[in-house]
């Protein structure tokens, strides 16, 4: 019986697997993007929805057990709110006013994956109480929902802004590579160019140059095309290194011989080549598109209230006065941190496995 | 025996003696103890924060706060302000007289204040200050407008070395108080002024020895970036009630920390002697009181105002032909009814808390409890109703027709406008979005975008092209200067700038108002006059006031003759204040 | 070598004029252009805006002025600052110095970290401490910096005993050199650390994977068996091979350094080249944007330059002609 033997991309994946740390990640992020999701769903508040007698409400305790000593539903007390001699905020439980938590809850309106208009929430409380299982911040407004919400606006510029640079590096450096001469020339010294301008400050002119009076949802759009602009000049320059050595393999020339066209020879044989590369690559990169968003949210130049995004919301939190006495708030920073955590750990362990001339590394 | 009796005697004699030396000595020794008190009170530093780096140290150039609150030290005017009782003091003035009509003013300059370049003051000074610098039409002094009363100009003229004689068109009460304005030296000035170079003298990059003023501080040394250094003026002429030389501390330095946590920090850790505290600060502050040895002076509220403004600006704009406000929301914005229930809608109470920490106040007019003796406190007061809003909105023809949660007005035309204010104050950006929120709950939409600065000014007055702007204008306790926002063809009058003609009954009424209390030399009799002008606009709401933050500063417990006051702050009276002999 | 070195200026040209090009366009093509504020400011008196005029030719189409704006560059004249109503190259200098200090000192503490925790991983390859300093990588590699930034600063605040923010104290002036040196020195302290361990973590992995990798060579091989004590092996023979690659990655490191400093420059108030740039780009304030922009990209290329040269100089194979 003839054993069929495993792809290299199959032996990648098996080595892949068997990082338990990384497919742990993996994990992790399938529950954030899917959390992003469902925002709406999951989340018992809108991202807008506030209440500022619960300014600053600290993460409130879920109780189990009734005044009887009893089990029940879960349950939350009203918190009140009043200010001491010195100014600070303090929040007493008032322990005769209680707040069951409900289950597919009627809520604030949302619409499901942008479409379908909703109302029920996975878990909420009944109008008056107010649930707050994170706390909330400066307006009143809950934190797990903001997080949430915040997490489509984040997570997801990170991917679609890689997914632009990583179509247009690919296509633009194979091109280079392929064609080689004056093509090539111009082509690098574009990549060039673009890679010697500091990139912070490059960010900062690309945002200024964006209209005032853009909307957030045309910010957003800008930002994502401002970022793949930074982002696809280093990728080009590696695939026209890889393209360059590539097209004087034997399947390359034998596929000129036959005619095929210059685009098909690109794209069907040079640059599936450099996917493994390019799949690391883009792992690798996805950290530093979230880690611009926030830092442009946190100059206040990103994403606007009332729009929740990690970067904006942990702007709103960086202060010693917030870390003192409402620290619930930078919970952004440690989503923002667990994220790139785990991209990096997923694109290192994708590196490990792609690329055999590391594999005698991990061996005795 | 004799012998014995003689001694005892010579004893009780000795005794005496010894016992009146003694007395003596004591006497004297504690003569020499009290001279030992009085230490040199000359010395040590005061250190400030700045948010900035300056832009000019040309007095009459500078216009942000950044720049002024530096070069305030470097100058002086005529007469100047008393910081506790907010009387008029003489300053390079020695005294005045006033004629009968109350149109000419003599003033007797003093005769021993020198330049800090060793040039003697006089006459000529203030003439060049008023002729060839303030009333100067290349020069953009923001000064003018204070000195111009309906179109016309003081008269200034030398009568010798040491008088002056100002003429006025009409009498002008708040005449004494606006010659506290600094004067300029003609001896350095004046040769930039012809070659028409006066509008960059001055800049940042000048070499320090240049600056030459009359008042207690010197510039020293400005460090980009990092901090900028007074001290003290040797040749000031201003003595201390006991005779000894003003001022006494040294050394002025400004630090330039733009992050408001990294300044908090500092001076907490004893870098800065001040610090101005924010609501939020406060729980952070005053609890280190005397741990950390400073103490923290609540002076009431700050001065100045915020508000919202909606463009009431009806004409068209010459580059293009097209109105600059379109004519639909013109209708809203200049709807009585419209601004009322956006005045119901100001969550006055939750933003202090929010945004303050519950230590600042409700505003409900341009002068607040700090003005003095022209706030009127009995102006109309909106309260926060979000209902009572929707009640006037709807009576008003603003109706959700369709259901969406969006107002329409009488012809279907849906309630939506852009809401901008400046990006520098997080706080300001903090009130303009909880307003943005209750606006849109009451059904209207709202497109809110944070500016630059110098931006929004040119879009109030220059270019128009805004809907709603929330911002912010200091204040002070004479109605009369902050006229060009008050008077219908100012350049200020936000809503509706520069009108020919006023263009309503009560805008005519307050250029009437203004007109005649500026005049009316009498305090008492101006009273009622700026008491219906503040009533006027709570009724007319071209603006609409929001919050006022609380004056609160701390300061660290090493300088004596600290007189905090409302009107002056902490460090009003500083050519006198002193490091404490325990602190050097 | 300095032909190599001269061509690399001429090449590098274009590219930095290229690059100022695309920042002039950009400046000039956003609504709410400086100038066209100041002209509609009324405040702003007709003298002064001709004065300007005058000088910077523009009333002239766009690239004349661009034109001008180069011919000035020639003689060193970077224009006018308009926010600051000061020369571009009196702000910019004084800053560029204190970026620079910055920059260099986070450079060398994250070396002085990264090659021994390197050398510890690869040594002691797949046993705890290589997983668990593998691990600490990626975690200090993964949180933002302001966030770490202004954590940093609050622990400080608490412990005491270094400034917080600023690059002087307020003494400054009246220090003799070695306690101006000093003094430096501390403030320098915790912005450093911030940067630095962003760079730690990577120059580490690069160190382990080149030790390791050499490591496995024949000439390892025979030291081992020539009976020679594992410790000459490792320092004497392998390291050194191990760390020629590293030395290029040196120039790269501090260009990456000089711009990525700069949000950590804002928020220690750090009075650098970040800082300008951040209020440059706000405020529109067209030559100074220009001028730090072309600062940020001479300095970017600058340390490409010295990390070529240096591998070059290093190690005798490569050649670029």
């Amino acid at each position: 019986m003839i054993k069929k033997g495993l792809s290299p991309f199959q032996m990648a994946m098996a080595t892949f697997r068997k990082n338990r740390l990384a497919i742990a990640c993996v994990g992790i992020l399938a529950v954030l993007y899917g959390s992003a999701i469902f925002a709406g769903f999951l989340s018992p508040y809108s991202y807008d929805n506030e209440n500022r007698e619960f300014s600053y409400c600290p993460p409130m305790k879920v109780h189990v057990i009734d005044s009887d000593r009893k089990l029940t539903r879960p349950y939350v007390n009203q918190m009140n709110l009043s200010f001491d001699k010195f100014h600070k905020r303090i929040y007493t439980e008032d322990k005769t006013k209680s707040f069951p938590i409900h289950f597919f809850i009627k809520g604030d309106s949302y619409k499901v994956i942008g479409l379908v208009p909703s109302t029920r929430h996975f878990f909420g409380v009944k109008v008056p109480g107010r649930l707050h299982l994170w706390g909330a911040d400066s307006r009143g407004r809950d934190l797990l929902s903001r997080l949430l919400w915040g997490a489509r606006i984040s997570l997801s510029i990170g991917l679609i802004g890689v997914s632009i640079s990583f179509f247009f590096g690919l296509l633009i450096g194979g091109i280079s590579g392929y064609y080689g001469g004056k093509i090539d020339n111009l082509i690098m010294r574009m990549c060039e160019m673009i890679m010697m301008i500091p990139g912070f400050y490059l960010m900062l002119a690309l945002r200024a140059a964006v209209p005032t009076e853009f909307n957030s949802l045309q910010v957003y759009i800008a930002i994502i095309v401002i970022f793949s602009f930074i982002g696809w000049a280093s990728l080009a320059r590696v695939i026209r290194g890889m393209a360059i050595s590539l097209k004087q393999r034997e399947y390359v020339l034998a596929a000129k011989a036959l005619g095929v066209s210059d685009i098909k020879i690109i794209t069907t044989h040079i640059l599936p080549h450099t996917i493994s590369y390019s799949i690391v690559a883009v792992m690798l990169s996805i950290p530093g598109y979230i880690m611009g968003e926030s830092a442009l949210s946190f100059l206040g130049l990103g994403i606007q209230d009332p729009y929740a995004s990690w970067g904006n919301l942990l702007s709103e939190a960086m202060g010693i006065i917030q870390i003192k006495f409402s620290p619930w708030i930078l919970l952004p920073g440690f989503f923002i941190f667990l994220t790139i955590i785990c991209f990096n750990i997923i694109g290192d362990a994708l590196r490990d496995a792609l690329d055999p001339t590391l594999k005698s590394e991990g061996q005795s | 025996m004799k012998r014995n009796n003689r001694n005892i005697l010579n004893f009780k004699d000795t005794a005496k003696k010894l016992l009146i030396l003694l007395v003596v000595f004591l006497c004297v020794d504690h003569l020499s103890f009290a001279q030992e008190t009085t230490f040199d009170k000359h010395g040590g530093q005061l250190v400030f924060t700045a948010t900035s780096d300056p832009r000019s140290f040309n007095p009459i150039i500078a216009k942000e706060s950044s720049s002024s609150g530096v070069v305030g030290y470097l100058f002086e005017g005529l007469t100047k302000i008393d910081g506790i009782t907010l009387e008029v003091l003489p300053s390079l003035a020695k005294s005045w007289e006033i004629s009968r009509d109350g149109l000419t003013w003599i003033f007797h300059l003093r005769d021993d204040v020198l330049w800090s370049d060793g040039v003697p003051f006089s006459a000529d000074d203030v003439v060049f200050t008023f002729n060839d610098l303030i009333y100067n039409d290349a020069i953009p002094s923001s000064a003018r407008d204070i000195f111009t009363i309906d179109g016309k100009i003081f008269k200034v003229e030398k009568v010798d070395a040491h008088t002056v004689k100002f003429v006025l068109p009409i009498r002008f009460a708040p005449f004494l108080r606006s010659m506290a304005t600094g004067i300029m030296p003609k001896h350095a000035l004046k040769s930039s002024v012809d070659d028409r170079t006066f509008n960059f003298k001055w800049g940042i990059d000048t070499p320090v020895s240049e600056i030459v003023g009359t008042g207690p501080y010197l510039l020293e040394l400005y460090q980009p970036g990092q901090r900028i250094i007074l001290r003290a003026n040797p040749l000031y002429w201003e003595k201390s009630d006991q005779g000894e030389r003003l001022p006494f501390i040294d050394r002025i330095v400004f630090l330039i920390v733009q992050n408001q946590d990294v300044s908090l920090l500092k001076f907490l850790e004893g870098e800065t002697d001040s610090c101005r505290v924010r609501g939020t600060d406060y729980a952070l502050l005053k609890p280190l009181e005397k741990e950390k040895n400073f103490t923290v002076y609540d002076l009431g509220s700050e001065s100045g105002n915020s508000f919202i403004v909606f463009n009431q600006n009806p004409r068209l704009n010459p580059k293009t032909g097209k109105p600059f406000v379109d004519p639909v929301k013109l209708s809203w914005f200049q709807n009585l009814e419209f601004r009322k229930a956006v005045a119901h809608v100001i969550d006055k109470k939750r933003i202090v808390e929010i945004t303050m920490n519950n230590l600042g106040y409700p505003q409900y007019g341009t002068m607040n409890p700090n003005s003095g003796l022209f706030y009127n406190p009995n102006v109309i007061k909106y309260e926060y109703d979000l209902k009572k809003a929707k009640q006037i909105l709807n009576s008003a023809g603003f109706i959700d027709r369709d259901g969406d949660g969006i107002l329409e007005d009488k012809e279907g035309n849906v309630v939506e406008f852009n809401f901008f204010t400046n990006s520098n104050g997080a706080e300001r950006i903090q009130i303009a979005s909880i307003v943005r929120h209750d606006l849109e709950e009451l059904g209207m939409r709202v497109n809110f975008l944070v500016l630059e600065f110098n931006n929004l000014v040119a879009k109030l007055i220059a270019n128009y092209e805004w809907d709603a702007i929330l911002i912010g204008l200091t204040g002070g306790i004479e109605p009369h200067f902050g006229k060009n926002v008050w008077v219908s063809d100012g350049q200020l009058h936000f809503w509706n700038p520069g009108q020919e003609k006023p263009a309503t009954k009560w805008e005519a009424r307050i250029d009437e108002i203004f007109s005649a209390a500026v005049q009316e030399l009498d305090d008492k009799k101006r009273k009622p006059l700026y008491d219906e002008w503040q009533m006027i606009v709570s009724q007319e709401l071209p603006v609409i006031y929001t919050v006022l933050g609380a004056g609160v500063s701390a300061v660290r417990n090493k300088f004596g003759n600290l007189k905090p006051s409302l009107h002056g702050g902490v460090f009003h009276n500083l050519e006198e204040i002193y490091v404490k002999e325990e602190y050097r | 070598m300095f032909k190599y070195i001269v061509k690399r200026i001429l090449i590098a040209i274009p590219l930095l004029l290229g690059m100022s090009l695309l920042t002039f366009v950009l400046m000039q093509v956003t609504p709410g252009n400086f100038f066209d504020t100041l002209k509609l400011d009324p405040q702003v008196s007709p003298e002064t805006i001709a004065h300007y005029e005058r000088l910077y030719n523009l009333d002239k189409p766009l690239f004349q002025q661009y034109f001008h704006w180069l011919k000035n560059l020639v003689h060193l004249d970077f224009g006018y600052s308009f926010h600051y109503n000061a020369p571009v190259s009196k702000i910019i200098s004084s800053r560029l110095f204190n970026t620079f200090i910055l920059s260099l000192s986070s450079m060398l503490v994250a070396w002085l970290v990264a090659i021994p925790l390197g050398i510890i991983m690869a040594v002691n390859r797949n046993r705890f401490i290589d997983k668990f300093l593998s691990f600490l990588s990626f975690v200090s590699l993964s949180v933002p910096g302001f966030f770490l930034a202004i954590l940093l600063l609050y622990f400080a605040s608490k412990v005491g005993g270094l400034p917080l923010g600023g690059m002087q104290s307020v003494n400054f002036d009246q220090m003799n050199f070695f306690e101006k040196a000093i003094d430096i020195a501390r403030h320098l302290v915790i912005p450093t650390i911030v940067i630095s361990i962003g760079s730690v973590a990577g120059l580490q992995r690069i160190m382990r994977g080149n030790l390791l990798e050499v490591l496995r060579k024949q000439y390892i091989l025979a030291a081992r068996a020539k009976g020679l004590p594992e410790n000459r092996v490792i320092y004497k023979h392998a390291l050194r091979n191990a760390i020629n690659p590293l030395i290029t990655i040196l120039g790269y490191h501090l260009s990456g350094l000089l711009s990525g400093a700069a949000l950590i420059e804002i928020i220690f108030s750090w009075p650098g080249l970040g800082t300008v740039m951040l209020t440059a780009v706000r405020a529109k304030d067209l030559y100074l944007v220009m001028a730090s922009m072309l600062m940020g990209g001479v300095l970017l290329f600058l340390g490409n330059l010295l990390a070529d040269i240096m591998l070059m100089w290093v190690d005798p194979r490569i050649r670029y002609d």
